[in-house]
């Protein structure tokens, strides 16, 4: 496409005010020669968005540039469909409303009489002009080098959908997905659907009032399931492998329990140790694992399982399993047969009136523990929450429905009962035979009658006390099936499991608030007990969440786009192969596991896994890797085309690459607030800080600019990155950077990153004063000129 | 080990004390906003917070045994900040009830005088003892020694004639009156020593033995009654210390009466009735008035107060409804006399007898009893130093 540029000024919102719209003019004109510029008092509005529809048709211009306010706002009155580029240049927010329009200059002047007097006069600020001027070449030079998007389509997208795990969640998530068309197939590793809930008495409340337990319907449930034309239910089955990627994802299945050839193959030791970070690779590589006897070998994860079937999306909603309690050793749990866990008394519930293992007899008096206690610990069993409060409350109330002389007694370190189950709270604790203390349980003792003496001290009634009971039950959590196995079991180079489970108790990575059900394998999305621990009405809503999920990815997929984050983005990462120096980086690096390399390292890219952060891109070292709309060559040359002063100007230039995600909304913010900041500094906003290839930093630096700073998300085990890694990468290799400046005689603290998150705007003025203030203390960059 | 430290919550305990008026106590969660707003609590283990979880808790041995409960005046201000609407000051009332039903004997009466399943019975006792047997045991009695009484037993002659009402010639003789209601006192006190020997022994047993001189608590007791000095605290029902001291000294008044009538009885040898301006009928009156107007002003305290306080127990406003039954058939009982309305008077008066029957014969169970209780309550509390403020 032969691209014709079309340069737009707007001169509303107090742009005209504060910059000279007529010279900023001829930085296009007269600098790039773009025969079309022109400027408009308020471009957003009809006539203004009218002059550029006038130019498009009659002159031809397809790729427009707009200089007024900041990408983020008014990008639909600016769109002019997919066929033109569009490229906004921010000199609202981040030049007009966040710099001096004038500044107090003193002039010599003679007065009448002759005389030389010093007058005080305002003019107009070269710096904020200066800036606004930087902004429209580097948009100019952005617009130039940015290339039509052609989307990656694949041939067949297959819209089916696997549910793992036939549980509540499961079964919810396979009837929300297949009754809005797409085919779902369920897989259960029982031989039964049904799950937990399948043996519950009772759930607790899902609806208004939330004051008492209600059925579980899961019969109901998985009646809809079998008889639904949509779904296919796998019971007994296991997944050997899942390989591919969204939208053509091969899964070979295999009977619960045994071994397939299709499995993946465990790592070898290493292996692993080249995937840890740097302390554990230090460790000398132990041989390779015997393999057990009856492993069958398994097949290489590139090679193609021809029976396997085809899927387009993934829910993981493979629950857990109930923890072991038995570390506790004061409790008494696998020492007293009266001594059971949450799960065993629910099991035992559903199947009639509460009795004691021991002896079958009505257990009438249930001591219920939240959590272990003993020498003043505050925590409560592993995996516990506001869940196993509530499934005690739930389970006292079994006993006094059993019996109407049965006494509960529930001691608690924490009792949460969040939102409207305060009012289950509520309910159980009027119920007269439900007896609760706070209190830290200091013992659990056998009697001669096989009954058990729990003493329990520091109780809310002022004292230390014990009690008779015919069983203990435990609060014990439940544990992440992804604790324990990989569950998805993926053919990919980075391994077979979600990535990071041990920073989260074995749940997957994910931001449960803001962006649950995602996970760090595109197109897999988790819900229920393996994501959280949940109550059944949670596990419901989350089911739900998650079918909408993977049906959002199937038809992204389908038209070639990002999923979350960047949802809808068309451009992908493409390779330069004959340059390929097989580093691997890029494999090891990608955030989401999207490339799988071969034998030799050879990249195998998987589209439609990408999220498009480009942090492949940032890794490469041959810079072979590239977006059509964002590329090495297109950054580069944007800071290139920054004027950098010369020294005599007494004039910093710094440049920032700015996360697009939160730190550039932040400097929005930061202008529609009006605080101020240094007008020497250059944002270049970038998809993600793991972008950044070490190649900009160099040519920003040889370019005379005295300081790049890197603006991006918190990371971390806290992390706030959107693409996970991307800012934690960055700053690894600003270690390399600073190593390479130190050899070039230049000052490492020329160049910083930043950890920003949207909400701390306010700080931005400082964040920035205090950069430029560590540059004009190192001086000018000593290589400017050259 | 954990010997001394077993508790069995009794959970019959923690329904008697739901259905007793207490039906909010469950909803306690243990803020306690009761005990930082009440104005009568020592500072020291404040009640009623830890009564309450003792309740929920079915814990009676710990509450019955402590002295905190009567000192509870139930102003009702902790029930009227309570963030649950867990109302500890019904809930204290109901434990108090609870209390007087432990230590009563026979305890059988205990239980039933709770219970409004017996009220029935309760009342038949005195109609049958009066309706029926007594008219029979004065056709008995040589009714010729009794001096005045020329025509006795002819009660419906009497009412339908226009003679003279004397309710002590043609419903009730005298010595008949004064036998059973002299049993019926006696029967009372009896039960009261009995309770009050048991609850003395428990609060001794639990809480140690008095330290301090028990007369001198006694006398700063009865000082502290006759002001109404606690009571007088009380913020969101501080109408209620009045209206109590009305009907605290309306009962005083009618009691100086009675035994003024008694010496004259007994010792003058003047029969009744007596005329208006007689000293001893002037004291009768105005206390007769002055506990109306009292009781009147519990009534409509009480109704006044409802939404922040309660409406209160059975066992509140039966107590309530014997007292305003007492005095205003009293009252009647005199008024229709002295107008000479016989077909009115004879009955009413019947009524009189019933229901100060019913006053006198279960004040250990009712909470009339409340005022021994409370007094020997707060008697061990400033004689251990419980109670320091006046001890």
């Amino acid at each position: 496409m032969e691209k014709k540029l079309g340069v737009y000024i707007c001169g509303g919102c107090s742009i005209g005010e504060g910059l000279d719209l007529d010279k900023l003019s001829l930085i296009a004109t007269k600098e790039y020669k773009i025969p079309i510029c022109k400027t408009h008092p308020a471009l957003c509005g009809e006539e203004g968005v009218g002059t550029i529809k006038k130019d498009m048709e009659a002159e031809g211009v397809n790729t427009v540039v707009v200089a007024a306010c900041s990408g983020r706002v008014k990008y639909d009155v600016f769109d002019f469909g997919a066929a033109n580029i569009v490229e906004r240049v921010n000199i609202r927010e981040q030049v007009v409303w966040s710099h001096d329009w004038t500044k107090q200059v003193k002039v010599k002047t003679k007065d009448a009489d002759g005389k030389e007097v010093v007058k005080e006069e305002t003019q107009r600020n070269d710096d904020t002009q200066m800036l606004a001027e930087d902004y429209l070449r580097m948009g100019i030079v952005k617009a130039q080098k940015m290339n039509q998007v052609d989307p990656y389509l694949l041939e067949n997208v297959e819209k089916s959908i696997l549910v793992i795990g036939g549980g509540i969640t499961g079964l919810t998530a396979a009837i929300e997905a297949a009754n809005t068309g797409y085919p779902v197939t369920i897989v259960e590793r029982e031989a039964q659907l049904g799950g937990y809930a399948a043996k519950q008495r009772k759930q607790i409340p899902t609806k208004a009032p939330y004051m008492q337990s209600e059925s579980t319907n899961i019969q109901d449930k998985i009646k809809a399931v079998t008889g639904h034309s949509k779904i296919t239910v796998r019971t007994n089955t296991e997944i050997a492998r899942i390989s591919g990627a969204p939208g053509q994802f091969a899964v070979s299945f295999k009977p619960a329990g045994t071994k397939s050839k299709w499995d993946i193959a465990p790592k070898k030791k290493e292996e692993e140790a080249k995937d840890k970070p740097a302390e554990a690779a230090e460790k000398p590589a132990e041989e390779q694992v015997e393999l057990p006897a009856d492993m069958v070998k398994c097949e290489d994860i590139l090679t193609s399982d021809p029976d396997a079937e085809v899927f387009g999306s993934v829910i993981v909603a493979a629950g857990g399993r109930p923890a072991d309690p038995s570390q506790f050793e004061h409790l008494g749990f696998g020492k007293f047969a009266n001594v059971i866990t949450n799960t065993m008394l629910e099991e035992a519930a559903a199947k009639g009136k509460i009795v004691r293992p021991s002896d079958g007899k009505a257990a009438k008096t249930i001591a219920f523990i939240q959590s272990p206690g003993l020498n003043g610990d505050d925590s409560d069993f592993p995996y516990a929450s506001s869940v196993t409060s509530m499934i005690s409350l739930k389970q006292a109330n079994y006993l006094t429905e059993d019996y109407s002389d049965g006494k509960a007694y529930i001691f608690y370190k924490h009792m949460r009962t969040p939102g409207h189950y305060e009012n289950f709270y509520k309910s159980a604790q009027n119920n007269p035979g439900i007896f609760l203390s706070r209190g830290e349980v200091k013992s659990v003792t056998e009697n001669g009658d096989k009954s058990l003496t729990v003493e329990v001290d520091n109780t809310i009634l002022g004292e230390n006390v014990a009690v008779n009971v015919d069983m203990v039950v435990l609060a014990a959590g439940m544990t992440p099936e992804t604790q324990f196995e990989p569950v998805i079991n993926l053919a990919y180079r980075q391994g077979p499991a979600f990535r990071d489970l041990e920073l989260f108790n074995g749940y997957a990575d994910s931001n449960y608030i803001c962006f649950p059900y995602e996970t760090r394998r595109t197109g897999i999305y988790t819900a229920g007990n393996v994501r959280q621990t949940m109550t059944n009405g949670e596990c419901i809503e989350d089911a739900t969440g998650a079918a909408l999920k993977a049906i959002q990815c199937l038809e992204s997929v389908n038209r070639g786009m990002s999923v979350h984050p960047r949802s809808g983005d068309m451009s992908f990462p493409e390779f330069f192969f004959q340059r390929c120096t097989q580093c691997k980086r890029c494999t090891e690096e990608c955030p989401f596991g999207a490339l799988d390399d071969d034998e030799k390292g050879t990249p195998k890219p998987n589209p439609t896994r990408c999220r498009r952060c480009g942090t492949c891109m940032g890794a490469c070292p041959e810079r072979i890797i590239s977006f059509k709309n964002y590329h090495i060559d297109m950054i580069g040359s944007m800071v290139k085309a920054i004027n950098v002063p010369d020294e005599d100007e007494e004039k910093y230039r710094i440049v920032a690459f700015v996360c697009e995600n939160d730190a550039y909304p932040a400097l929005d913010m930061a202008g529609l607030h009006k605080l101020k900041y240094s007008a020497d500094i250059r944002f270049i906003p970038v998809r993600c800080l793991g972008s950044v290839n070490t190649i900009w930093i160099a040519d920003a630096m040889s370019k005379g600019n005295d300081g790049v700073l890197l603006i991006g998300c918190k990371y971390g085990d806290d992390y706030q990155c959107h693409f996970v890694k991307g800012s934690e990468l960055c700053n690894k290799r600003m270690d390399n950077v600073a190593e390479t400046l130190g050899k070039l005689r230049l000052e490492p603290v020329r160049v910083q990153q930043i950890q920003f998150s949207i909400d701390e705007y306010e700080k931005i003025p400082e964040a920035i004063g205090k950069f430029v203030e560590v540059i004009e203390g190192v001086g000018f960059n000593p290589m400017k000129g050259f | 080990m954990a010997e001394g430290k077993l508790i069995t919550p009794d959970l019959n305990f923690v329904k008697k004390i739901v259905n007793s008026g207490g039906e909010s106590l469950k909803k306690c969660y243990q803020c306690a906003t009761c005990s930082v707003v009440c104005n009568v609590t020592p500072d020291d283990k404040p009640f009623p917070r830890k009564e309450m979880i003792h309740a929920q808790w079915g814990l009676k041995d710990k509450l019955f045994a402590n002295p905190d409960i009567w000192l509870c005046h139930q102003c009702s201000d902790c029930t009227a900040f309570c963030p649950r609407g867990a109302k500890p000051g019904e809930v204290l009332g109901a434990i108090r009830k609870l209390s007087i039903e432990h230590y009563s004997f026979p305890s059988f009466l205990g239980r039933m005088v709770g219970d409004p399943k017996f009220l029935i019975f309760l009342l038949a006792l005195p109609v049958v003892l009066f309706g029926i047997v007594a008219p029979y045991v004065a056709q008995l009695i040589p009714l010729q020694y009794l001096e005045g009484s020329t025509r006795p037993g002819n009660l419906l002659e009497a009412m339908s004639s226009s003679e003279r009402i004397v309710y002590a010639e043609r419903l009730m003789p005298v010595p008949i009156i004064d036998t059973i209601f002299g049993l019926a006192a006696l029967f009372a006190v009896f039960g009261f020593f009995m309770g009050i020997t048991r609850y003395w022994k428990d609060l001794s047993a639990v809480n140690g033995k008095p330290k301090g001189s028990i007369l001198n608590a006694i006398t700063a007791t009865i000082a502290e009654f006759l002001a109404h000095k606690k009571f007088k605290k009380c913020d969101v029902t501080v109408d209620r210390s009045k209206s109590h001291l009305f009907v605290f000294y309306g009962f005083v008044g009618l009691a100086i009466t009675t035994t003024w009538a008694i010496f004259y009885l007994y010792g003058l040898q003047r029969p009744s009735p007596y005329p208006l301006y007689d000293p001893m009928k002037i004291l009768g009156n105005a206390s007769a008035i002055g506990l109306l107007l009292g009781i009147s002003w519990v009534i409509s305290n009480r109704m006044k107060n409802a939404p922040k306080a309660g409406i209160g127990s059975y066992y509140d406003w039966l107590f309530i409804s014997v007292v305003l039954t007492i005095v205003v058939t009293g009252i009647l009982s005199e008024l229709l006399r002295l107008l000479g309305v016989a077909i009115l008077a004879y009955p009413v008066y019947f009524i009189h007898l019933v229901a100060i029957f019913f006053l006198f014969a279960y004040a250990p169970f009712s909470k009339m009893a409340h005022m021994v209780y409370r007094t020997t309550a707060l008697v061990f509390a400033k004689s251990t130093g419980r109670d320091k403020e006046i001890a």
